[in-house]
């Protein structure tokens, strides 16, 4: 059986989305799973340089033009049987030429300690 | 959870002690999109050319049975799949903007809040292959047609394959499938790609040259008109305009007339298959003389032309010669050099070559195949190759 990758988004062309790539492992800080919870705030400084705050981290990062490109592949019909590995059925939904990498250790934010009143 | 305000945004800021000034006034606030667990969504690295396709509109398709390892097809390429791990976490984000979008957009919004639509720590590598065309073959070959007066059992049903059949079973691109059918003389009968069984070929080809040499026409115009005329009686016109396009090359005149160039190589080819795949081996001599005598009058059989058809043993005295036809053999590299091997213990290059060309990747040489798959050694000042593993 072939499993086409279709196009989406018809005449509008392709979305661009951008890849943010972390060291470690995402978890989530409450039990019920990762779906609506905030991952940090991003930032650029005006050298261009990404700026990504995280809990009590600051990780600093560089942009980076991917030589190869990836395509997005979103999987059609999750709930149907036989839908499984390679053989189901894939629609290109967007590219990312871009990538944030954020390779260097993250720096820790260290708070204030209240002043004693 | 609440869309953070640019009040919680300013305090962050300040209680990570950086400061606003130095930085571009868009922030994306990054929150995990409804969906992002779910595992939905995956990452295919893309070789160079295939973005562009996609970027025009054109698709791209995975092909493979559930027992056969997937492959990814363009219009004209067919690539391997496999995993690549990778060690950190790599997130997709809809809708996020680099600094030179930003920069460009200045009336861009103060907050930008984005949804990671998924993430993985794996993604889809790609490398270019050789389309897997010998199951083509192998399908075509299970009903070739035997002519319309074949005595046939009409009542087994085959299956038959149309083109789109044939494009969801093999895994190759579009383009490399119908080159293969071209190279393999199939056509189309009643919508279905059919191969012709060899002795109705010999047959067809046959009422060809008999005809050639009763008109005594030049090889090099042979007249489409007069061919349908003459045989039509005998065989459907479809075929024999088949057999001439299979074995002639088709041009028209000054006068709009339709002739043939036929291939005298391979024709003599196809004559050499007929007499050598009656017995197992032949006398080299022997056959050579009667080869001769088999092609049409004006044509010149010469060795070079059964390369990948038939094997000279050399060694043997008599020389010997028998069919060996590289289409039978397999089609991985490591098994094609077992089987060749376990046929003969010591090859030349000259020899082995037209064995192993297939095989060869997009930039690779026969050398590199024989580096790889074979071990070199001099015999009798001859550079041969045998297996590097005991077969």
């Amino acid at each position: 059986e072939a499993a086409s990758l279709a196009r989406s988004g018809g005449a509008g062309g392709l979305a661009q989305w951008v890849l943010v790539e972390l060291q470690g492992e995402v978890e989530p800080r409450q039990s019920g799973g990762l779906a609506g919870s905030l991952l940090g705030d991003l930032h650029y400084t005006r050298e261009g340089i990404p700026v990504l705050i995280v809990g009590h981290h600051i990780l600093y990062g560089k942009v980076v033009q991917l030589e190869k490109p990836f395509a997005v592949l979103v999987k059609q019909g999750a709930g149907e049987p036989g839908a499984a590995g390679l053989h189901a059925r894939y629609t290109v939904t967007a590219l990312i030429k871009t990538k944030l990498l954020f390779k260097t250790r993250p720096k820790p934010i260290i708070t204030n300690v209240p002043k004693k009143v | 959870a609440a869309m953070r305000s640019r009040a919680e945004v300013d305090a962050t800021l300040q209680t990570a002690k950086l400061n606003a000034a130095e930085l571009l006034p868009a922030v994306h606030c990054l929150s995990f999109g409804p969906q992002a667990g779910a595992g939905e969504c995956c990452l295919l690295q893309l070789e160079p050319g295939l973005c562009a396709e996609l970027e025009a509109g054109r698709s791209l398709v995975i092909r493979g049975e559930k027992d056969e390892q997937a492959v990814l097809c363009s219009k004209d390429k067919t690539y391997d799949m496999k995993i690549a791990d990778t060690s950190n976490m790599l997130l997709f984000i809809p809708g996020c903007k680099t600094p030179e979008q930003l920069n460009a957009d200045q009336a861009s919004c103060n907050i930008i809040h984005s949804q990671i639509a998924g993430f993985s720590n794996n993604y889809w590598e790609l490398r270019r292959c050789r389309p897997k065309l010998k199951k083509l073959r192998k399908l075509l070959m299970e009903d070739p047609y035997e002519g319309p007066d074949s005595r046939k059992d009409q009542s087994l049903t085959f299956p038959k394959y149309t083109t789109e059949d044939l494009l969801s079973l093999i895994q190759a691109s579009e383009e490399e499938i119908l080159h293969q059918l071209q190279v393999i003389d199939a056509c189309k009968i009643e919508g279905y790609w059919r191969t012709l069984e060899f002795d109705y070929e010999m047959k067809l080809l046959n009422h060809v040259t008999q005809l050639i040499d009763s008109e005594s026409w030049s090889l090099s115009k042979v007249p489409l008109r007069t061919c349908l005329e003459e045989l039509g009686s005998l065989e459907p016109i479809e075929m024999i305009e088949h057999i001439l396009l299979s074995y002639g090359r088709k041009y028209i005149d000054d006068a709009g007339e339709v002739y043939f160039e036929m291939h005298e190589d391979k024709i003599c080819r196809a004559i050499a298959r007929m007499l050598l795949q009656n017995a197992v081996k032949f006398n080299l001599s022997e056959f050579q003389e009667v080869w001769q005598q088999s092609v049409p009058e004006g044509m010149t059989t010469r060795l070079d032309q059964l390369q990948g058809l038939a094997l000279v043993d050399k060694s043997s005295r008599p020389q010997t010669i028998f069919l060996l036809k590289v289409e039978d053999l397999p089609e991985d590299n490591q098994e094609r050099f077992n089987s060749l091997f376990s046929i003969r213990e010591k090859w030349t290059e000259v020899d082995i070559t037209p064995y192993i060309q297939d095989l060869c990747a997009e930039k690779q040489t026969v050398g590199a195949l024989l580096t790889k798959y074979a071990r070199s050694s001099m015999q009798n000042g001859v550079k041969v190759y045998n297996s590097r593993r005991p077969i």
